[in-house]
């Protein structure tokens, strides 16, 4: 690959960079945080081609066109064929962009994630009606809450449908650092509403309000948790497709 | 223009090629995605290896923006200044050393090469550069203090992960300085054609040349993962619980296989549950140490010779120091 070349593929690196930014779309692949960190990446990759480029022009005493074969007399250093690969990444963030990961892509269903944190009394819910818990934590208060917060309180869940065998459970994928680590996290849908959630295609996203079964005080280990449901509201996909 | 066997015709240079890809990748691009809807698997491949690359971007960025620092203000002959006289002195200083640059293992592999240096470059300096490479991206803060996190009732982990990380890149060092040999190292760091420049030209293209290259590893790397990460059963885990011995090893294949940021890695091995707590220390030590897309950037930062036996040795390294550091400090299979 010539190094004009390599200019073009290092700026068009920048701009997919600075596109999944400015979309939004990054959350699909790694967490919010990252933000800040791939907006300077992006602005960096971009400086670096235009300023190559700039260069390259000057050094030909400004008659840049021509330029793949001209710059023969810029020192092939190691123009090597390999450069070539990250057109993939340009054109998997810039064109295609995969979409985030769902409950097919990451089963089987694995729920070990709120493993992590001891048996611990955990702080009260807010008293509102029915205060939004992430899935993940719903999952970890329930097998990990020596406070029993959950207890008999109604509360509010935003996840995806995963219909199994005429059951329905809520589901949400955890990330860790990116999207190689995704593990599902996952709630069986039970009671009145449940029903109108088993209607949904599979992978509708819904707002989900109930109760959580409380696990039995003589069951070891983890355990996925039964919600009673009383209302069941599809919506659209929320811009941060992951927990975390 | 000058030798005739190297103009190419206009309607095949690489610039031309590159533009007609973009053009057919902004046709396609919804058949593409249309395609990958049917296809979960696929579908996952791309997303991860999206993950793996955009989590690696702005850590090469930031190890390119060191190397290129170093080209600018480092000349190879000061780093043989600072460091100690004695291959064994120079090889430990640089594996505590490792533990300031708080980053991933991405960055620290065109640092490392910068560091390297082209020159007739003693053992000592390269056996110094590589140990940098390995342990800083096992013992820096950030990631002890994300075991720490990870692992919230067992404070031995971090001080096994430590013990181990730093001993596995100091014994790597100690290993390149006595077995190593220069012409593995068939990468050479370019001159500039600008080398007379500014000091910005000369920083802007040695960080230009280590993203170029390192990154288009990283490409090969996180493809290699992706791929594993599709292909790979995850009741792999479930048959491991038992079995110290297979679980050791499956767990440092795991490690080199998933190619997991070492700042991440800590959180991934804690919800193992299932599994005993030494295999899950060897994860943390060979994953920051080696690793798919490491393999790759490896070769081409240094060259394939130098990574065909740099990274089986490192592999193999930091299995076994893990396993003795477990075993003392976490007292064998709990």
């Amino acid at each position: 690959m010539s190094r004009n070349t390599e200019n073009v593929v290092l700026f068009l690196l920048g701009m997919c960079t600075a596109a999944i930014v400015v979309t939004g779309t990054f959350t699909r692949y790694v967490k919010p945080t990252l933000m800040p960190w791939l907006a300077m990446t992006a602005v960096l990759l971009v400086v670096l081609a235009l300023s190559a480029a700039i260069r390259d022009v000057r050094a030909r005493g400004g008659h840049g066109d021509d330029a793949d074969h001209r710059d023969a007399d810029i020192e092939h250093a190691h123009r090597s064929g390999v450069v070539w690969l990250l057109v993939l990444p340009v054109a998997l963030l810039g064109f295609v962009v995969p979409p985030a990961l769902g409950a097919r892509a990451t089963e089987p269903a694995v729920t070990d994630l709120p493993r992590l944190v001891m048996l611990r009394p955990f702080p009260p819910l807010p008293a509102d009606r029915a205060p939004e818990l992430p899935l993940p934590e719903v999952v970890v208060r329930v097998n990990r809450d020596s406070a029993y917060t959950l207890q008999g309180r109604l509360i509010t869940v935003t996840g995806f449908t995963i219909k199994e065998g005429g059951e329905v459970d809520l589901g949400r994928v955890v990330i860790i650092c990116c999207a190689a680590d995704g593990q599902l996290s996952r709630l069986h849908l039970r009671g009145p509403a449940a029903a109108t959630a088993a209607t949904y295609p599979e992978e509708t996203w819904v707002r989900v309000e109930g109760i959580v079964v409380p696990k039995p005080s003589d069951m070891a280990g983890l355990s996925t948790p039964t919600m009673t449901v009383s209302a069941v509201t599809p919506i659209e996909a929320p811009q941060n497709p992951y927990a975390y | 223009m000058t030798v005739a066997g190297r103009t190419r015709p206009r309607f095949a240079g690489p610039m031309q090629l590159l533009f007609a890809g973009l053009i057919g990748l902004a046709l396609f691009a919804g058949t593409i995605r249309a395609f990958m809807v049917g296809r979960p698997d696929l579908a996952k491949a791309a997303t991860v290896f999206c993950g793996v690359f955009v989590q690696a971007l702005p850590f090469l960025a930031f190890g390119v923006v060191i190397s290129g620092l170093i080209a600018t203000y480092v000349s190879p002959d000061r780093v043989a200044r600072w460091l100690p006289r004695r291959t064994g002195a120079a090889i430990l200083t640089a594996g505590v050393g490792g533990a300031a640059l708080p980053g991933c293992e991405c960055g620290a592999v065109p640092v490392a090469r910068r560091l390297f240096g082209d020159g007739p470059s003693s053992d000592r300096q390269g056996a110094a550069a590589l140990t940098f490479m390995l342990a800083a991206p096992a013992i820096n803060p950030v990631v002890l203090v994300s075991t720490a996190v990870a692992f919230p009732g067992e404070p031995a982990m971090v001080g096994a992960r430590f013990t181990a990380s730093l001993l596995t890149a100091v014994a790597m060092g100690a290993i390149w300085s006595r077995w190593g040999r220069a012409d593995w190292i068939t990468r050479r760091l370019p001159r500039s054609p600008h080398s007379g420049g500014s000091k910005w030209t000369v920083f802007s293209e040695a960080a230009r040349h280590d993203f170029l290259q390192a990154a288009s590893y990283l490409v090969l790397g996180a493809a290699t993962a992706a791929a594993l990460n599709v292909l790979m059963p995850p009741s792999v885990y479930e048959h491991l619980a038992g079995q110290l011995l297979l679980g050791i090893l499956t767990m440092a294949v795991l490690a080199f296989v998933l190619a997991l940021c070492s700042e991440a890695d800590a959180f991934v091995a804690a919800s193992l549950t299932m599994l005993p707590l030494l295999p899950r220390l060897v994860f943390l030590v060979v994953g920051p140490a080696v690793d798919a897309k490491l393999f790759a950037m490896q070769a081409g930062v240094f060259g394939r010779p130098f990574a065909t036996r740099f990274a089986p040795a490192t592999f193999v390294v930091a299995t076994v120091v893990a396993t003795v550091v477990g075993l003392f400090f976490l007292g064998g299979a709990r």
